[in-house]
This record gives C-alpha cells, structure tokens and sequence, in this order.
C-alpha cells in the first residue's frame, strides 16, 4: 500500500449503511453547513419574494396580515440566524485546516455535533412554521410585544428556543477556528504569515465568543419570562424591557460584522491573486480587522437611539459609529492600492469584489445618515433603514461571498464553472439589488414604515414598491444562474487543475477536490503568500503516523514544532448527544420539566461520547494505571 | 529537485500541559462561559438601577450561616484539586484517584448545602425580578456544579475500568481546571446574593 492509499485509508470516511452520519472529516462537515445554509437562504430568499409580492401593489390582499407578520420575521432569522452566520463558519471549518496546512480542525466530534446543533434548529423553526407557530415578533423580538402578556402561544418560544441552537453551533465552531488556528499551523507560519482570510476567520470567533453568549442569555431570559413567569422585562415587577434591547444588540451589533468580517477575508484572498500582487499593508489589515472587531463591542446603543436615552450616551455611541468608518476605510484603500500595483484580471469573483465596493460604499453612506441621532429619528422604523441594511450585509457579506463561491468552486469540484453565466449571474444580481433595494431609501423618506403588510394608493408608494418587486425578479434570476452554473460544470466543467488562479494560499497547494487527508507530506511556510513564498526546495513535514489520525501541534506564535497528538475518529456519538440536546430544548418550551430530563439524558450521552478505549499509541506512550 | 524534509517522529506524543489541544479548547469554553457568567452579574446592576428598591423592600437579609459554611467548602476543595492536578502532572495516578474522590464528595455537600439554603431564602422567581435573577444566577451555577462533579467521577470511574494513557492525565488536569472555575465563578454571586443585601441594600426611604 502506497502512502497515498494508507492515509487515505486513515483519514477517509467509514463504510456501514449509517456510515454518513458518523463523518467528522472537516471539509464533509463544512461542505454541510454549506449547502444546509445556502438551502436555508433559498427559503429566507422564497420569504422576501412573498413580502415583495404582498407590497408590489396597494391594498393587496395577497398575506394576511398575521402571515405577512410571521414571513418577516421568518425571513429576518432565516437570513441572520441559519444563513449569514452558518455560512461563514461552513466556509471557515471547510478552509482553515487547508489554509494553514493541517488535516483536519482540533475538535473533529465536537464539529460534527455542532452541525446537528444548527441542523435541528433550524429544522425545528421551519416545523413550527409549517404548523402555523412560527415566530411573528421581528427577528430581534422586543419586549413587552414578545412577552407573556402580548404574545401568548409558542411562536416566540419557537424562535427564542432556536437561537439557543444556533448560537451554540456558531460558539462551537468559534472553539474550533480559534484553536486550530493558533496551534495547528503548519511550520513556519508565524502569525503575520496567516492569511488575511483566516484572520478574519480567527476574529470572529473571539468576537463569537463574547457576543453569543449575550443572546442566548437574552432569549433565555425571554423564554423564562414566558415559561416559568420570571419577570426580568415586566417592568411591573421590578425589570426592564429596555434590558431586553441592550442585551439583544451587545450582540446584534458584533452579529453584523461576525457576518461582515468573513466577507473583508473573501476580498483579500481574491484580490490578492487576481492581482498577482500580495496585499498591500499586511500589518495595518489586520490590525484593522481586530479593531473593528474591539470596536463592535462599543457601538449597540445606535440601534436604540428612538428608545429615548440619556443624550450624552447617544452622542457617545454616535462618534463610536462614526469612528468604525476609521478601518473599513483603511481596508478599502489598501486593496485599492493592492489593486493599483498590481495587474487585475477580471474574473466573475473580481466581479463580484467590484459589485462589494459599489453596494458596500452606498451602504456606508446610509450608515452615516443612520448614525446621527437626528436624522435617524426621522428614519428609523422606515424603509430607509431596511434599504440600509440589505446594502451592507448584502454588498457587505453576501456579494463577497458568491465572490468567494466562484473562487473556491474549481477547489471545490476539481472544475471550472463558466466565467460567461458567472457574469450574468453577476450582473443579473447587482442591477437586480440596486432595483430592489434603491427605492427603498426613497420610500423611506416618504415615510414608509418596515413591517406594514400594506398600504393605501393614495400614499403614494405603489410605483416605488413596484419597481422593487420587479427588481426582486432579477435577483432570483442572478441566483437562478449561478445555480445552473455550479451544478452543471460541477461534473462536465473544464478540469480545474490543482491551482487553476496560480493563487498563493495553501490550499491550491493541494489535489482538486483535497483528498481526505488534505496534504500527503504537511506542507511548510517561508512567507505571507505560503505559496509564491516557497524556496525551490521548501521543506515538508515527514514522521506522522500514517496509520491513526495523527497531526503536527505547533507554538501559537512562531509556529515552530511543538509535539504530536491524535485526533478521533468518526463515531456516531455526536448524532446521538444532538438527538438528546434537541429533545432537551424542545421539548422544554412544551414542559418545563423535560429541560430537567433531557439535560440528564445528554449527560449520560455524553458518557457514550467520552468512553472510548484509548489506542495505545507506541513504547513512547506507555500504559500508566 | 529534493525537498528539505522536517522529520517530526522524533518529537513528544500528547503532552499533558498547556501546549495541548484540549487545553486550549477549555480555556475556550470558560472564556465563553465566563462572560455568560459576567452578563449575570451585568443584569443584577442593570436592574439595581432602574429599581428604587433592590432587593424589593419584601426580601429579608439571608442567613449567612449554610452559604458560608458552603463557600469554605467549596474553596477547601480546591485543595484536593490542586494536589490531584500535580499528581496528574507527574503521572501519579493513585493520588488523582484520591484527590477526585475527596472533590466529588465536596461537590456532593457542596450541592446538599446548597439546597438546603434555597429552600429558606424566602421568594420564588415568579415573585419579583430580583428573585428572578437570583434563582437564575444560582440555577446556572448548579448546573454547572453539577457538570463539573460528574465529569469528576466520571473520570473516576473510567480510570479504574480502563486503561490509563498519557493523553488521560490531560484529561485530569482539565477536569481540574474546569474545577477552579467553577468555584471561582461563585464567588461573585456569593457576595450580590448573600453580602450586598447588607452592605449595597437600595432604598427609596
């Protein structure tokens, strides 16, 4: 057997009829959140098609309004909370491994459980839906309208029940970039040698950690309010409503750059090779990255500012959201620079940047108006706001991130899509969005409200909302195409090659598609661009077992050579403690007790999970006891 | 052309100190479980200030006897801890067994007393935010407790059934880390449920 064979053998997946539920294998894992999370934006997508057809003409009558209610908020946690999120984390478990050069992430069971987690959350909101429970409060649910007292029912449970879901798959994943990154990176790899993209990845994990769990406190709180009459929003007895808002955006605001930040480390990787220029200011990127991470902590108050709050505090978080102009726009200039020094050549990804810059500078724009108190007394609650919003986490995540699909599609395939439906698709979607979206900041300085199911003609905003409607037409078309383009040249497209962009990253150091084991010999690392960096003669790691899933450990600084440890193997243990925690937490918004119960039962899963024979390693890892 | 090669066989298998994987993977979960904890803390002033009595005029001053005596025990167990995460360094497993045993039996006391304590604090969550908070705060805490006790015997048990590899004394010195925390994450609530009705009590009159 060849090395090739043996290691394949090691690290490939089981065979048995329930084989594909034991899979823990980082690039299965992330290629599932993937798909899961771009099904998940086709039904939040199906969602804002409802609502533009509801609004496409006055006095229409096509939702009640009970189900226009409950289609909003569907689509705003659908988008937030099952898409955005899950996305960049599928993209993160799937590349970090193959970006620094290790085979696979620190944690592999706990990943997979961590998928069931945000499987079974998201498949339970869409249950409940169906059986006409889905939530209807907004999908950041403010108190007292999601209390006990406005809204009776499980439709709020439903929705407060899955954040505690998704937040603790987004916090799993967090554990495992932060870990892997800092202690699996491939020799060489000193910290300003990582690339930009798993920077980006590195810092929104931190940020995850620290936001997260806010909200999952938060929704917490909310559903004991509900379920057991605590009274932390009842401000007759002794608590806030306005608490609810605070907690809610001390990790709604970090939410929309853990959302945003993944999308700068899509740019970074495209422009750098399309340009075949490394980044221009290395240093000054990341440092901008993990300012605007520190930053998101301090800026939550600027979605409050109609709340009626002390004046000074607004000013405060005024200039704090002013300031975060500061590394956005040292970012835009460097790649700008990038660009300028390099020679770009324009692919659909390079499209799609371009699309980044257009949508995101307008979205930046809005965000200055929406940061004045003043103006945004006017504005909040209107459709300028909705406008807004949809042009930075679309231009700012969502075009960065189709961007990044074209990019990664012949690593992903081992063939290339078409460039020719790349750029329909491209341009289908951007004067699609732009259509959409524009006259949305018109109807909001008419004063449009958000979350209205209609409104009457004699308002004047039928011709506004029409145009929107058409443009929502183009958008599902530019989707539509880029669909069609992937699964078509998925099987029949030109053979890729390993680096098909002559990119500088790792993981075009590699076959196309990786094979299980990501790398036959570890790779090591002379510079920032690991690749155009190499020596002619640039080592590789030898002396890994072949035969368990062994992996190199490295120093977090330097990453010089620390020691070896083993990594599990597949087991079906995480699908069983996911069936047990979603039993838990469902079944506690019916009773209260089964948290109790099933919180026993996965602790007694988890035993399962624990108790594995160890493998006796060698002489050198003698038995003790 | 040949590649340099870096041959890896030689260097060491699964330490069991702060280079390892797992290490890191639970400073990552008390990172996360930390700041759950301080946004506890975060809520209990949150509310002291937009009430003008806090406690609620109707919550009497606690006893302090059964959650002093509990606090001693529970900062006594560390001792055993920190004896059986030594051990665990130098490969002593019979003194990580000893240890275990003793923190397990603190944690069960340390549950009892607890409980017996909330029996007589005098409100329920459903009364008033204020015992909401405290009854959530304390509800966390022992669940966590809880956790943390059984991944102790646990460990106990597997370490009599199985076979003890290098990679399992890492596990011990984990479990007594998480243990430290665990204690060290009551402090806070010890001084706002049980000291600050004394000494920070709000009131209008």
């Amino acid at each position: 057997m060849t090395d090739e064979q043996q290691l394949d053998k090691t690290w490939g997946p089981p065979t048995g009829p329930f084989a594909w539920l034991t899979e823990v294998n980082h690039k299965h894992v992330g290629m599932r959140y993937i798909v899961t999370a771009f099904f998940f934006l086709i039904l939040g997508g199906l969602e804002a098609g409802l609502m533009r057809l509801q609004l496409s003409r006055p006095d229409n009558n096509f939702l009640s309004p009970d189900m226009y209610n409950q289609i909003f908020t569907m689509h705003g946690t659908t988008m937030m909370f099952l898409f955005a999120v899950p996305m960049m984390e599928g993209m993160a478990v799937y590349f970090v491994p193959l970006m620094i050069g290790t085979r696979d992430m620190a944690f592999p069971k706990l990943n997979l459980y961590g998928y069931y987690v945000y499987l079974a959350g998201g498949l339970f909101l869409y249950v409940m839906f169906f059986l006409n429970a889905g939530p209807d409060a907004g999908w950041f649910a403010y108190t007292p309208l999601s209390g006990p007292q406005f809204a009776p029912g499980k439709r709020v449970d439903t929705w407060a029940q899955m954040i505690t879901f998704t937040e603790m798959s987004g916090l799993i994943v967090a554990v495992e970039v932060v870990v892997t990154v800092f202690k699996m990176r491939a020799p060489g790899m000193s910290l300003n040698r990582i690339p930009l993209f798993v920077w980006s990845m590195v810092i929104i994990s931190f940020m995850i950690m620290f936001a997260m769990p806010a909200v999952m406190l938060d929704s917490g709180f909310l559903a004991l309010d509900r379920l057991i009459a605590t009274h932390f929003f009842n401000r007759s007895e002794g608590g806030d409503p306005i608490y609810y808002q605070h907690m809610f955006w001390f990790f709604g605001h970090p939410e929309v750059y853990i959302i945003f930040i993944p999308g700068l480390g899509f740019i970074s990787s495209i422009l750098t090779t399309f340009t075949r220029r490394k980044i221009f200011g290395y240093a000054v990127m990341v440092a901008s990255l993990v300012f605007t991470g520190f930053m998101a902590f301090g800026l939550w108050v600027h979605h409050m500012f109609a709340v009626g709050l002390p004046q000074l505090g607004q000013s405060f978080f005024t200039a704090a959201s002013m300031m975060i102009a500061i590394p956005t726009g040292v970012q835009i200039f460097c790649w700008i620079a990038t660009i300028w020094r390099g020679a770009l050549t324009i692919r659909t990804p390079v499209l799609y940047v371009i699309g980044f810059f257009v949508i995101f500078m307008i979205g930046g724009m809005t965000g200055i108006f929406v940061a004045s108190v003043p103006l945004d007394w006017q504005l909040t609650d209107t459709f300028f706001v909705v406008a807004h919003l949809h042009y930075v986490l679309i231009g700012g995540a969502v075009f960065p991130l189709f961007g990044a699909f074209h990019y990664w599609f012949p690593k992903w395939t081992g063939r290339m899509y078409s460039e020719k439906l790349g750029a329909i698709s491209f341009w289908l979607l951007l004067i699609g969005f732009n259509v959409t979206f524009f006259p949305m900041h018109i109807l909001g300085v008419m004063g449009m409200p958000r979350r209205i199911y209609t409104y009457q003609s004699q308002l004047g905003w039928g011709t506004m909302n029409a145009i929107a409607s058409g443009g929502a037409v183009l958008m599902v078309l530019g989707i539509l195409t880029m669909i069609v383009n992937f699964l078509v040249h998925r099987r029949t497209g030109e053979p890729a090659g390993d680096n098909p962009w002559g990119a500088d990253t790792l993981e075009w150091g590699t076959a196309s598609p990786p094979p299980n084991y990501n790398f036959l010999h570890l790779p090591t690392v002379a510079g920032p661009n690991a690749l155009w960096d190499a020596a002619p003669d640039q080592a590789i790691v030898e002396g890994l077992a072949l035969d368990e899933r062994e992996i190199l450990v490295t120093h977090v600084l330097d990453a010089e050579p620390s020691h070896r440890e083993e990594l599990p193997t597949h087991s079906i243990w995480p699908f069983i403690v996911a069936l047990a925690t979603t039993f838990c937490l469902i079944g506690a918004i019916f009773y209260a007790w089964i948290f109790t119960v099933g919180a026993v039962i996965t602790g007694f899963t988890l035993i399962g999970w624990f108790w594995v024979e160890a493998v006796k390693h060698s002489a050198e890892d003698p038995e003790i006891a | 052309m040949n590649a340099r090669v870096i041959d890896v066989s030689d260097l060491e298998y699964g330490p069991a100190d702060s280079r390892s994987l797992l290490w890191w993977g639970n400073l990552s979960m008390m990172v996360i479980e930390g700041t759950m904890f301080a946004m506890l803390v975060a809520t209990y002033l949150y509310l002291r200030t937009v009430n003008l009595d806090w406690p609620p005029t109707t919550v009497i001053k606690p006893d302090l006897t059964l959650p002093t005596v509990n606090l001693l025990i529970m900062l006594l167990s560390c001792i055993p801890m920190v004896i059986a995460d030594k051990a665990a360094k130098r490969g002593d497993v019979t003194v990580v067994r000893i240890g275990f045993a003793i923190c397990i039996a603190a944690g069960i006391a340390i549950l009892v007393i607890r409980s017996m304590s909330f029996a007589e604090i005098g409100y329920k969550w459903s009364d008033h935010a204020y015992g909401s908070f405290v009854w959530t705060a304390a509800g966390f805490h022992t669940f966590h407790t809880i956790a943390a006790t059984g991944e102790t015997a646990l460990l106990l048990i597997y370490s009599f059934i199985r076979r003890i590899v290098k990679k399992h004394l890492l596990d011990f010195r984990c479990t007594a880390v998480y243990w430290y925390f665990i204690v060290i994450m009551w402090l806070p609530f010890y001084l706002i449920v049980y000291i600050a009705p004394y000494v920070m009590r709000k009131e209008r009159f």
